[in-house]
C-alpha cells in the first residue's frame, strides 16, 4: 500500500527527515512513537502534501504511484487521510458544508454520484451517533471554539465519513479523556479491514490497547531507530527514548 | 490663474452651451444655482493626490484627456435581477418611464424624477457642499435623478430598486442627483443599483435627511463597466430615533468612489455603513466616510471588507468625528481586506476626531492573505485548491454579507459575491 524509501524531507532549509525506510502493507496498522520533535508530523504532513515540505531526496509509492506527485486533494481523494495533530480553526465554514463539500468532492473524484442534502444528513447523524458527537456542532463554524477534544472527535468523524484506505493519525488521542479515547479508537477499529491501513503517531502506550499495532517503530531524529511488534510501545513506556535509542 | 485639468476645463467652455440643454433651462433660479455651482468647482478643480482626502485616489486618467479608451470595456456582471416590489429606471441617466414600475407604490410616498421638478419650476435650495469639488461640479451639470419623499409614518412595504443603466458607445458624463426624505416615522428600503457598458463617467450624488424615528435602509449595488469611472457621495442627515443603514457591494467600474458624509443629529439615532468590495484586474475602489456625532447619545456603526484580486487597488479612509459635549456616544469602525495576489494592495486610513470624554470608540483595519493552513486542511480532505480557495473567501464575506437586514437583498449579494467569484 504505502513504500516510503529513504525519504528525506527540509522544513525552511533544515533537513527533519533524514532517510525514513517504511513499507506498510494493505490491512497493517503501524505505531509511530519518538520524542518531541523528532520529525513525525513532519513525516505525516510530507505523505499529505503540505507546502513548505520539501522532499530532497528518496521516494514514496502509494498504491503504486509515485504519491509525491499528487496534490493534496489528489492524495485525499486517492484515499490518505491526516487527522492533524493541531486540527485548524475555519471560521465562517460551516462544518456540515465543509464535510459535505469534502465528501463530494471524493465522490465526484471517484466518479460516484454526490449525495444531496438529505442523504448526506442521514449519514453524518448517523456517523457522529457512532461518535457521540453532538448535531449542532455539525452546525458550527469548522473547529471553531471547538475544545481540544472535541476537535479530535472531529477529525474521527471526517475519516468515518470520508473511509480512507490509508489513516494517518497524528496524536489523535492527546486532548481526549479516557470515555472519548475510547470511543475515537472504537471509530478507527470500526473502519478496520483486510484492505486498509493505518500509521499511528502517539506518545502513549494506551491508545495502542484500544488501536492494537502490527508494527511498533521509534521515531527519533529524522530517522526510524528502531522497529518491533506491539512489546515494544511496553518497553519504551518503561524505559523511555534514550536507553532504546542507544541501544 | 493656475491651470485647470483638461477636463475641468472642458466643462467650464461647454457650460454656456449646456445650460441652455440641460432641466430648468430659462429659469433663472436654476441657472443662478448652476453658475455658482460651477464657479465653485472651477476654483476647486477636480481633487488631486495632492489632497489629503483624496491621496490613494488618483483621478487623473479621468480629467487628463478623453476618456481611457484603451480600457477594454468589458461588459458588467451578468445576472439574475432582483425582483423589486417598485422599480424606478433610469437610462443613461435620464428617468425612463416606460420601464419604471411604481404603479403599487403607496399613499404617502411622492416620486418624481429630478429634471421634472426642475423643469417645472421648483425652488431648490443649495445643498450643502462643504467645498467638495465633485458635488459644486453636479450642482452646475446635475440633469436627472429620484426625488422621493416619504410622508410621515408611511411604512413603505417590501423593496424599491432604483436602477441606473448605462449604455454608452461614446464617452460620455453623467450627473445624477438624487434627494431623498422621509418624515418622522417613515420606513423604506431601497436598493440603488448601478451597471453599465462602455466607456463613462457617472457622478451620482445623493442627499438624504431623515426625520425624527424614520428608517432607511440603502443598499447599493455598484456594478458598472470595467471601463467607466464612478464617483457617488452620499449625505445623510439622521434625526433623533431615526436610523440609517446603508450596505454597499462593489464589483464593477475601473475607478470607483464612494464618499458617505454621515451627521447625526438626535438622541437615539444609528448610522450603520456596511459594504464589501471585490475587485480584480486593475480596478480601483475607493470608500471614504464621514460620521459626525453632533450630539450625544446615539450610536455609529461601520463594517467593511474587500476581495482584491489581480492589481486591483482598495481604499478604505473612515473618520468619525465626535463634536463638543456629544456625549454617550459609540462610534465603531472595522476594515478588513483579504488579497488574493501579491500585486494586489490596500491602503487604510481610520481616524479619530473626539472632542467629548464621555464615548466609545474603535476603529481596525487589518488587511491578509488566505489562510493557509485552513486552506490545507481543506485540501487535505479531498476539495480542489481552487474550490478550497473560493469556500474561504466565502467565508471571509459571510459576516458582513450577514449585516445586510432585508433577506432577499442578502441573498440577492450572496449571489452576486458568489458568482463574481466563479469569474476571477
Ligand atoms: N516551519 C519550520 N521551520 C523550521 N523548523 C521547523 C518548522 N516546522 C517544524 N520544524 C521543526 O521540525 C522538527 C520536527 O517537528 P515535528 O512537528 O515533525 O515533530 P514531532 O515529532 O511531530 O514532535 P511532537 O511530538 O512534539 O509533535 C522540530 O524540531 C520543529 O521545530
Ligand atoms: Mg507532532
Amino acid at each position: 500500500m504505502l513504500e516510503i524509501k529513504d525519504l528525506h524531507a527540509e522544513v525552511g532549509g533544515k533537513e527533519i527527515l533524514k532517510g525514513i525506510n517504511l513499507t506498510i502493507n494493505p490491512g497493517e496498522i503501524h505505531a509511530i512513537m519518538g520524542p518531541n520533535g523528532a520529525g513525525k508530523s513532519t513525516l505525516s504532513y510530507v505523505l499529505s502534501g503540505r507546502d513548505g515540505y520539501e522532499v530532497t531526496g528518496g521516494s514514496v509509492t502509494y498504491k503504486g504511484q509515485d504519491l509525491l506527485d499528487m496534490d493534496p486533494d489528489e492524495r485525499a481523494c486517492s484515499g490518505i487521510f491526516l487527522a492533524f495533530q493541531y486540527p485548524v480553526e475555519i471560521p465562517g465554514v460551516a462544518s456540515a458544508t465543509f464535510l459535505k463539500t469534502a465528501l463530494n468532492a471524493q465522490r465526484k473524484f471517484r466518479g460516484e454520484e454526490e449525495l444531496d442534502a438529505m442523504e448526506f444528513l442521514k449519514l453524518v447523524r448517523e456517523k457522529s451517533k457512532e461518535l457521540d458527537i453532538k448535531d449542532d456542532m455539525l452546525k458550527r463554524a469548522v473547529n471553531v471554539g471547538f475544545s481540544g477534544g472535541e476537535k479530535k472527535r472531529n477529525e474521527v468523524l471526517q475519516m468515518s465519513l470520508l473511509e480512507p484506505d490509508l489513516m494517518l493519525l497524528d496524536e489523535t488521542d492527546s486532548g481526549l479523556d479516557i470515555d472519548a479515547l475510547k470511543v475515537a479508537a472504537d471509530g478507527v477499529n470500526r473502519l478496520r479491514s483486510p484492505e486498509r491501513s493505518a500509521l499511528v503517531i502517539t506518545h502513549y502506550q494506551r491508545l495502542l490497547d484500544y488501536i492494537v499495532p502490527d508494527f511498533v517503530h521509534v521515531l527519533a531524529d529524522g530517522k526510524i531507530v528502531k522497529s518491533g511488534d506491539k512489546s515494544l510501545a511496553l518497553e519504551l513506556e518503561e524505559k523511555g527514548y534514550t536507553d532504546i535509542s542507544a541501544a | 490663474m493656475k491651470t485647470l485639468s483638461p477636463l475641468a476645463q472642458k466643462y467650464i467652455d461647454r457650460f454656456d452651451s449646456a445650460l441652455e440643454t440641460l432641466p430648468g433651462a430659462g429659469d433663472r433660479n436654476i441657472s443662478t444655482l448652476r453658475k455658482s455651482g460651477l464657479e465653485k468647482f472651477s476654483k476647486l478643480d477636480f481633487p488631486n493626490k495632492r489632497i489629503e482626502e483624496w491621496r490613494f485616489t488618483n483621478l487623473a486618467s479621468l480629467t487628463k484627456g478623453p476618456a481611457n479608451e484603451d480600457q477594454p470595456s468589458t461588459p458588467a456582471l451578468k445576472h439574475d435581477a432582483f425582483k423589486a416590489d417598485y422599480e424606478v429606471v433610469f437610462e443613461n441617466g435620464v428617468f425612463s418611464k416606460e420601464k419604471s414600475r411604481l404603479e403599487k407604490l403607496p399613499e404617502g410616498v411622492r416620486l418624481t424624477s429630478l429634471a421634472e421638478e426642475l423643469g417645472g419650476g421648483a425652488v431648490f435650495s443649495l445643498d450643502e457642499d462643504d467645498n467638495r469639488a465633485l458635488i459644486a461640479l453636479n450642482t452646475a451639470y446635475m440633469q436627472d435623478g429620484l426625488c422621493l419623499h416619504v410622508s410621515e409614518n408611511v411604512e413603505v412595504p417590501g423593496v424599491l430598486a432604483i436602477r441606473f443603466v448605462t449604455n454608452s458607445s461614446e464617452p460620455q458624463n453623467i450627473h445624477i442627483r438624487n434627494r431623498i426624505t422621509l418624515d418622522g416615522g417613515a420606513k423604506l428600503t431601497l436598493l440603488e443599483e448601478h451597471e453599465g457598458n462602455g466607456h463613462y463617467f457617472v457622478n451620482p450624488v445623493t442627499m438624504i435627511h431623515l426625520s425624527d424615528g424614520a428608517e432607511l435602509k440603502h443598499y447599493k449595488h455598484q456594478n458598472e463597466s470595467l471601463a467607466a469611472y464612478h464617483i457617488a457621495l452620499t449625505d445623510c442627515e439622521v434625526a433623533a430615533n431615526a436610523s440609517y443603514k446603508n450596505f454597499t457591494l462593489t464589483h464593477g467600474a475601473r475607478l470607483s468612489r464612494n464618499e458617505m458624509k454621515t451627521s447625526i443629529l438626535g438622541a437615539d439615532a444609528l448610522s450603520k455603513l456596511d459594504g464589501a468590495y471585490l475587485l480584480d484586474g486593475n480596478q480601483h475602489c475607493d470608500t471614504t466616510s464621514l460620521t459626525e456625532h453632533k450630539v450625544s447619545q446615539n450610536v455609529s456603526e461601520q463594517v467593511y471588507k474587500g476581495v482584491l484580486a489581480g492589481k486591483s487597488h482598495g481604499v478604505f479612509q473612515g473618520k468619525i468625528h465626535i463634536f463638543p459635549d456629544a456625549q454617550q456616544v459609540s462610534g465603531d469602525q472595522l476594515s478588513k481586506a483579504l488579497l488574493l495576489s501579491d500585486e494586489a494592495q490596500v491602503d487604510c486610513k481610520p481616524e479619530l476626531e473626539i472632542y467629548a470624554d464621555d464615548v466609545k470608540c474603535s476603529h481596525g483595519a487589518t488587511s491578509g492573505e488566505l489562510d493557509e493552513d485552513a486552506l490545507f486542511y481543506l485540501q487535505a480532505r479531498g476539495i480542489p485548491t481552487d474550490q478550497a480557495k473560493k469556500m474561504l473567501v466565502a467565508a471571509f464575506l459571510g459576516d458582513v454579507l450577514e449585516e445586510i437586514e432585508n433577506d432577499s437583498v442578502r441573498q440577492y449579494f450572496e449571489v452576486l459575491s458568489a458568482s463574481w467569484l466563479e469569474r476571477v
